[in-house]
């Protein structure tokens, strides 16, 4: 099949790939370029294992096509922080306890910053981070360590103003 | 699985693509069904038409009316303060659709043009009265949301027309709304049922105006005048036969969620309910 | 921490793997791949019973991109299995499900394959099937595998036609028993079937070395076994086999046996390349290894004094079509089905059947859910009955320390009691009063730290760092963390200090595998004897340096200490590469079993339970009395674990534990119709989300063990035995209506409140 060439934004960097129009964005990420911190699973937008921010908003990239990711910004969790710079929240899902087998968490880390920037600066309640969690499935640590985590990142990071 | 990905400029481009690829096109805005039907192999589109950047994804009201651009996400409609602090209903049904990342991309025109029996966005329209507004090769047209749903995945869009905004009367200050839905989980569900209500207060017995809307217990979301009528005369005495009239008026079926016999329960309770709620939310406005 | 928290061991210490997962390093199977790599599918049978009459591959290998296509024909006419050898790599002329493996395909790329597959022609002529588990060990039924009698199968089973296991526990005269007792209840209930849900699919990358060594990257819990069973299936010796486990995303007992690694191994052979194969999210609904649908029959006598004198019960497990695990399964649910109760009168019986649907597996606990919804539901009906607290009836009955369990072993380190009053406190039992929608229920538990032997090697680098090559797959629960914990604890050294290899079987020492509960229990024995030879061999070299005798030192403070001399481990690990070769040790635990007598069971492959812990769970929960909707307002889990390793990983284990636990009592199935699956994807397989999911109070009992190090027990399984019976109690409390058949769905409740619709 054809492939054409796509401007991609990720992690503020450009990058240009020669895509085919159906591939998802998470296909980009992972087989074009080999970012695999960006998970698979169920590919039908069940299970948010594939979640990445697009203009800083949480969404699914297994069932965003790759073309309608042109010109707008993505970040993966490999943009978010690294082992001596950890962000907040990475540093939070450590401290509590929340990662167990680990394949969930990009997403969910993904999933709770793009909540958190949406609270600007105001700490949630347990309830709030719930619902906003919902939409990523974690099958090893029944959400708890997770919330805790989310609402220790949410405090240091009004704390910090950040 | 090819398809090729047309990104339009104007809405008259994209009208244009449609009429050249036919039955072999589709317009895509978030793509959230779509593009999973298409991964399921239901459907085999060879040309998708994009509707980003087209300008529909704007919220925009007048003194009359709301207008909802058709590529406006779900987030938006949750997050928009008019609707939150007038037409609850709109965000409480929005905010249920699927996950917050799907409705970070998910579109309220999707919702509707998909016709699914269990969208949840459509009883709320549904009972505000609302209308849509089509652009095709043959020009602009309107017609009643009630109208333009047909039957499961049906509507009246031709494959040129694009859908480019859902409109509704803004409500009476004395007046609210509910959205409910039932499933088998707390969150991430497809509607075992839901329902949407609104009432409009009056002096005196009854109410102004009484709307009920049922999604996800017959092949399309549907009004239930004869309940709507009872409450609007009656006001609360009649909140528990509207719940029955509801049931009577629903074709259910057994599926893997649900049994038509439980889906009728839940019409009956859920109706009843969130009539209350809307009296509830009424007495609350000092109304 | 733990209340007998020691320097590191019982502290609550971060995972040392955690920061790779947070920020997304952390390489998985799924995430694995290798130049020049194949991508592999298999076509999947879409009938339940049939015989195969026409296969065509021709259109798919002409297609580019195909590089291999393999079907029955194309490999050795092997069958392969865990308790019974019933199964082929590829369906021979024969289906006995949907979703049954027929041919594989390798291609260039996954698009391509996944074309490939469609292009393959098959015609099948359907063949009398059977779904349910008591038509298929009926007379008459047909048999899902026509030649049973010639598969091999480990000779602890007792085998016939379409029963690939039987087994049972029986002591004393229940006939008898019930003859004579005050009262008889006699109750049925059913469980249903349900996936691991691990997040990751099942992956596998395999290749072939110059000298025909295959090397199988896979998200597999128990490399050595699936060494062992790869080199089965390929006609190999072992030796050529090599299992690397470079990381798993979430097992739960899903991912013990092969799922795609022989697709992999057999294309890459066949092809000369590397392949890698991964499972959807609907072939994991279709052939994976969920948990077995049950049948139980339970008749219990009763004294008036609420006694439980005498207990006859028949469980029957439906395995699917391959009998994988269930043959054992079904003999373990037979000790969860006599509970932590006394029993003066039993007589268990267990049968594992086959039906033409999935096959299946030990997913978390395996039997425990299924068998302990029957036991502790009766138990509470029959105290309503009796008019007798539910909490009492259960403290007159269960295990006192040194009690008889059910094969006559006798149980030790029992805190089933303290377990049991700790939870009706925390819930507020004794506060309970009616009232229409909400209620409270408990439900306890007992289950085994599995055996089976581990190994370490441990070495003490240069630079102070201490290595840890464990043959134990760190699948999420922080096992390893735990293990490592204790290796830091007997060496003096700060967790930090450890690194633990990923597993690789060509060099690690053998292990049983990360199943049943006892990672961290047994690698950590094995680390506590490693680490006293490592003392020795520190202290005879601090003793050469100091010419003095090795008695009196002590290992402290990352160095060895003797009075005020100090040597560095770095130091001493220098000294000794330097003279002899590094300091390096050899650990290896199994667990003695404990005796039991033999005469009291029949083909039962694990009769007596080694280091049992103990639980107990309590729930209030409230529901809408019109929908039936059930919400979890509190839960509560007390389990005995002997010692903390590391407090926070255990509520870890226990939360989400319970989070399955309650995905089984209430929203979770895998929904099968004539022979088909009907809802084979996530939208409709329905698992807890974070709105799902309570937050649970965990209170941890350490009540030490005998065998595990510094008394731990195993932790992992437990937590998600109780919840379908605490939740099951609740909602008879709060509504009156006894559910016995999981799911409770907000249908069943709503449905037997109303009645017939108006």
């Amino acid at each position: 099949m054809t492939r054409i060439a796509l401007d991609l934004t990720i992690n503020g960097e450009l990058h240009q790939v020669m895509v085919e129009l159906h591939w998802s964005l998470l296909q980009v990420l992972r087989g074009e370029l080999g970012l695999v911190g960006t998970k698979e699973n169920c590919l039908e937008a069940e299970c948010g294992v594939c979640t990445v921010l697009l203009d800083g908003k949480a969404v699914n990239s297994c069932i965003l096509l790759a073309h309608q990711c042109r010109g707008r910004s993505i970040v993966t969790i490999e943009g978010l922080g690294d082992p001596e710079h950890l962000h907040p929240l990475q540093a939070a899902f450590i401290e509590c306890g929340a990662v167990q087998c680990g394949y969930c968490i990009p997403g969910m880390i993904l999933t709770a910053k793009s909540f958190l920037d949406e609270c600007r600066g105001r700490v949630p309640t347990e309830p709030e981070i719930r619902e906003a969690l919902s939409g990523t499935l974690c099958r090893c640590t029944g959400y708890q360590k997770i919330v805790d985590a989310v609402a220790l990142a949410a405090r240091r990071m009004e704390e910090r103003h950040e | 699985m090819g398809f090729e990905f047309h990104a339009p400029a104007t809405i008259d481009a994209a009208i244009a693509l449609a009429q050249t690829h036919g039955a072999a096109a589709r317009f895509i805005a978030g793509g959230t069904d779509l593009v999973i039907q298409i991964r399921r192999r239901r459907l085999a589109p060879q040309h998708l038409i994009s509707l980003s950047g087209l300008g529909l994804d704007t919220i925009t009201e007048t003194s009359a009316e709301h207008a909802i651009g058709a590529t406006v996400t779900h987030n938006d409609v949750v997050f928009h303060p008019a609707f939150q602090r007038e037409l609850i209903a709109l965000t409480e049904a929005s905010a249920v659709v699927g996950g917050r990342q799907v409705r970070n991309i998910a579109t309220v025109g999707g919702n509707i043009v998909n016709a699914s029996p269990a969208a949840d966005l459509v009883p709320v329209l549904l009972a505000l009265d609302a209308e849509v507004d089509l652009v095709g090769t043959n020009g602009v047209r309107s017609l009643p949301l009630d109208r333009f749903l047909l039957d499961r995945g049906r509507t009246d869009r031709r494959d040129d027309e694009v859908l480019t905004r859902v409109r509704f009367a803004k409500p009476p200050a004395a007046s609210a709304s509910c959205f409910l839905k039932a499933g088998r989980r707390k969150a991430m569900e497809i509607s075992v049922i839901c329902v949407a209500a609104h009432l409009t207060g009056k002096a005196g017995a009854g109410f102004a105006e009484a709307r009920i809307a049922v999604g996800a217990a017959a092949s399309r979301t549907f009004r239930v005048p004869d309940a709507e009528a009872a409450v609007a005369a009656r006001g609360e005495a009649a909140f528990a036969e509207a719940g029955r009239l509801a049931a009577r008026a629903a074709s259910p079926i057994d599926d893997v969620r649900a049994s038509a016999r439980y889906r009728r329960l839940l019409v009956t309770t859920l109706v009843e309910r969130a009539l209350r709620r809307c009296r509830d939310r009424l007495k609350q406005a000092g109304r | 921490m733990s209340s007998l928290a020691r320097r590191v061991a019982g502290r609550r210490l971060n995972r040392i793997d955690g920061v790779g997962k947070v920020t997304g390093r952390h390489v998985y199977a799924a995430d694995f791949s290798l130049p020049g790599m194949l991508f592999g599918k298999v076509l999947r049978s879409t009938e339940a019973r049939a015989r195969i009459v026409r296969l065509d591959v021709a259109k798919a290998r002409a297609l580019p991109g195909v590089r291999c296509i393999l079907t029955a024909s194309d490999l050795p006419a092997l069958r392969f299995g865990t308790a019974v050898k019933d199964r082929a790599v590829l369906a021979d002329g024969e289906v006995r499900f949907v979703g049954e493996a027929i041919a594989a395909v390798a291609a260039t790329s996954l698009e391509i394959a996944e074309q490939a597959v469609r292009l393959i022609e098959i015609e099948y002529e359907t063949l009398p099937a059977v779904f349910d588990p008591e038509q298929a060990i009926a007379r008459g039924a047909p048999l899902v595998h026509e030649h049973w009698d010639r598969y091999a199968a480990l000779p602890v089973f007792d085998r016939l036609g379409n029963m690939p296991g039987r087994c049972s526990m029986t002591h004393g005269d229940v006939e008898a028993a019930f003859a004579s007792a005050y009262r008889i209840y006699e109750h049925r209930f059913s469980t249903q079937l349900v996936h691991p849900g691990y997040t990751e699919p099942r992956a596998a990358v395999a290749s072939w070395d110059g000298n025909g060594d295959l090397v199988v990257w896979a998200n597999t819990q128990l490399p050595f076994d699936m060494k062992n069973m790869l080199a089965e299936i390929l006609d190999l010796p072992a030796r050529k086999v090599r299992v690397i486990v470079p990381g798993i995303g979430g097992g739960f007992g899903g991912k013990l046996r092969v799922g795609v690694e022989h697709f992999a191994a057999w294309l890459a052979r066949k092809s000369g390349r590397p392949v890698k194969v991964m499972t959807t999210s609907e072939e994991e609904l279709l052939d994976a290894y969920p948990r077995q649908p049950t049948i139980v029959e339970l008749k219990t006598g009763v004294s008036r004094d609420g006694r439980l004198v005498a207990r006859k019960g028949r469980v029957i497990v439906d395995c699917g079509a391959y009998a994988n695990s269930g043959p054992p399964t079904v003999a373990i649910a037979l000790q969860v089905l006599a509970g932590p109760y006394r029993s003066a009168n039993l007589a268990l019986e267990g049968i594992a059947a086959y039906t033409n649907k999935g096959s299946t597996g030990s997913f978390r606990a395996p039997a425990g859910p299924m068998a302990n919804f029957a036991v502790e539901s009766q138990i509470d009906i029959i105290a309503d009955d009796l008019g007798i607290d539910p909490l009492e009836l259960r403290l007159r009955n269960v295990f006192r320390e040194g009690d008889e369990g059910p094969a006559g072993e006798k149980v030790v380190g029992v805190s089933i009691e303290e377990c049991l009053t700790k939870a009706a406190d925390a819930i507020g039992w004794k506060d309970r009063k009616p009232s229409q929608g909400r209620g409270k229920g408990i439900a306890c538990s007992w289950w085994l730290t599995t055996g089976g032997s581990s190994g370490v090697y441990v070495k003490i680098n240069p630079e102070g760092t201490v290595s840890l090559v464990s043959g134990a797959v760190e699948i999420g629960t922080g096992a390893l963390t735990g293990a490592a914990q204790i290796l830091a604890e007997e060496l003096a050294v700060d967790l930090t200090d450890i690194d633990v290899t990923d597993v690789d079987t060509e060099v690690a020492p053998f292990d049983h595998g990360a199943q049943g509960s006892r990672t961290a229990f047994s690698v950590g024995n094995a680390c506590r004897i490693a680490a006293a030879d490592l003392r020795r061999q520190i202290f005879a070299i601090a003793a050469q340096q100091w010419g003095v005798a090795p008695e009196d030192m002590v290992l402290q403070d990352k160095g060895v200490v003797l009075g005020n001399k100090r040597m560095s481990l770095a130091e001493v690990a220098s000294l000794s590469q330097r003279s002899g070769g590094g300091l390096i040790s050899h650990g290896t635990a199994i667990q003695p079993m404990p005796a039991h007598d033999p005469s009291r069971v029949k083909n039962h492959p694990l009769p007596a339970w080694t280091s049992p812990s103990f639980h107990a769970h309590a729930t209030e929960v409230s529901v809408d009395q019109a929908t039936g909707e059930i919400t979890i307002e509190r839960y509560v889990v007390v389990q005995d674990v002997g010692f903390a390793i590391n407090p926070t990983y255990i509520e870890g284990q226990i939360e989400g534990g319970v989070a399955q636990g309650i995905g089984q009592a209430l929203s979770e199935e895998i929904v099968y119709a004539e022979g088909r699956v009907l809802n084979a994807n996530l939208t409709d397989y329905k698992m807890p989300t974070a709105m799902d999911a309570p937050r649970v109070d965990c209170i941890l009992v350490e009540h030490p063990s005998i065998n595990g190090p510094y008394g731990a027990k195993g932790v992992g399984e437990p937590p998600c035995i109780q919840p379908p019976a605490a939740i099951a109690n609740a909602v008879a409390a709060a509504t009156g209506v006894r559910v016995h058949a999981l799911p409770i769905t907000a249908e069943k409740i709503a449905l037997a409140l109303h009645g017939e619709e108006k």
